[in-house]
């Protein structure tokens, strides 16, 4: 017989937080990585050690909207939903689009995404790219922390024991003139683990660079993203200079260390993200968004 | 007690919360079109509509599906959509081993449902989480081209 697993699933996410704050719980949205996680034989429960809290029909974490010139999206927004948002911006449609395959696009969330801290998690040099910042609530209220200081290592994050990922919010994203890109690389378009991922953020004034950000994926523990290396790059005129790039270039070689596993090699990753590092510091022209 | 609704019929089980939606209709409700291949939601063989929407069974503990409408392969087999997809699929020769075929037909009628008239590219978008090892693909998409075209206006509305 099987062992007495404990679930919740109320109706409003203030009584989710009450528990939440009694109890140590693990927390399932859409569960796509939960029960891969925890997966057993055939027919055979997956063990979770805690109880569980389901999360992914709460209304209140599936708002999306504009607060002044930020964009507040809801943690337990599938990503189907956010592909049929006209709010969400389309680099960000980008990369929800290398995702996995439609069945799990219907299910997996934004929220689960950022909280798997994955060091291949897909949206997540996009949204460092952003600045993304997250909102998170417990019974004691809200606080917000950068994606950066949240996610700490291969799924380690920042988050206590009493409080949800309620919101994403992208600072500045409505109105601000910049130009993203995404690129990811993985051995199929479908259900494919990213080999390299990588984001770019570029905003000009003119031919000056204003501001410039970038990321990578799946190469360390975490995001890897340089503000020092950004900072070198602000005041330069667009296009850069070949001394410029070959300084960016080599700053990044310093820094990125990729492993070798399964799904690619060490050195293939390294060549392949400075290749799209270099290929997106050689742009000319940049189409303002 | 975990209530939903199972190929239009409301149905109650008892199961631990984090039992697999895939093992619950196998095996409490004995409905085995609904196939296992990967278990971990790459294969798409544990297909079925939960609200409508297509999803892996496999991934989807049954505590998360209170009062959720759930339709599996058996649930569409009356319906004249099935019967195009069915000639079509037997027209291109889109079925060898027929393991996939359950999940396959679901993504297809999920598919034309949103998307009546696809193109080659978003026909092969809409079976890419659908792993088939004998066909090579190229005849299920024929198939699902064949049932676009044979169920004209049939999709529009479900």
């Amino acid at each position: 017989m099987a062992e007495k697993i404990i679930a919740y699933r109320f109706n409003q996410l203030d009584q989710t937080l009450i528990q939440l704050n009694k109890e140590n719980c693990a927390i399932i949205a859409g569960g796509t990585d939960v029960m891969v996680m925890y997966k057993s034989r055939r027919g055979v429960p997956p063990k979770i050690p805690k109880p569980i809290v389901f999360i992914d029909h709460l209304s209140e974490l599936k708002q999306v909207y504009q607060n002044q010139k930020d964009l507040h999206i809801g943690a337990c927004c599938t990503y189907s939903e956010l592909l049929k948002n006209p709010l969400i911006p389309s680099p960000l449609k980008k990369a929800i689009r290398t995702i996995a395959a439609p069945a799990i696009r219907n299910r997996g969330t934004l929220g689960g995404n950022v909280c798997n801290a994955s060091p291949a998690g897909d949206t997540l040099p996009l949204l460092y790219v952003y600045n993304a910042k997250l909102l998170l609530r417990s019974v004691h209220g809200d606080r917000i922390v950068a994606i950066s200081d949240f996610i700490q290592g291969v799924r380690r994050i920042q988050r206590e024991p009493n409080e949800i990922l309620a919101e994403i919010i992208l600072p500045s994203v409505v109105e601000e003139g910049a130009h993203v890109v995404f690129e990811k690389v993985g051995n199929r378009n479908a259900d494919a683990i990213a080999k390299v991922g990588f984001a770019g953020y570029i905003r000009l004034n003119g031919a000056v660079i204003e501001d410039i950000r970038f990321t990578f994926g799946a190469v360390g523990p975490t995001m890897v993203r340089s503000i020092d290396i950004e900072k070198k790059l602000i005041g330069k005129n667009i296009p850069l200079t070949d001394s410029d790039k070959a300084l960016v270039v080599a700053a990044f070689d310093k820094i990125i260390k990729p492993i070798d596993d399964q799904r690619s090699t060490a050195i293939y990753r390294k060549t392949v993200a400075l290749n799209l590092l270099r290929h997106f510091l050689s742009m000319t022209q940049v189409q303002q968004k | 007690m975990i209530t939903f609704t199972l190929n239009g019929r409301k149905v109650e089980t008892d199961a631990p919360a984090t039992a697999r939606l895939l093992d619950v209709i196998r095996d409490e409700y004995e409905l085995i079109g609904t196939k296992e291949g990967c278990g971990e939601g790459e294969c798409g063989a544990c297909s079925v509509f939960v609200n409508n929407l297509l999803q892996n069974s496999c991934l989807i503990p049954i505590g998360s599906i209170e009062g959720a409408d759930i339709i599996t392969i058996e649930g569409i087999m009356e319906s004249k959509q099935f019967k195009i997809l069915d000639e079509s699929y037997s027209h291109a020769g889109g079925v060898q081993c027929g393991y996939c075929i359950p999940g396959m037909v679901m993504a297809s009628a999920a598919l034309l449902s949103q998307n009546p008239n696809p193109s080659e590219a978003e026909i092969r978008e809409g079976i890419s989480g659908n792993l088939c090892r004998c066909t090579g693909y190229n005849m299920i998409v024929d198939a699902v081209s064949l049932a676009a075209k044979k169920g004209d206006g049939l999709w529009q509305k479900k």
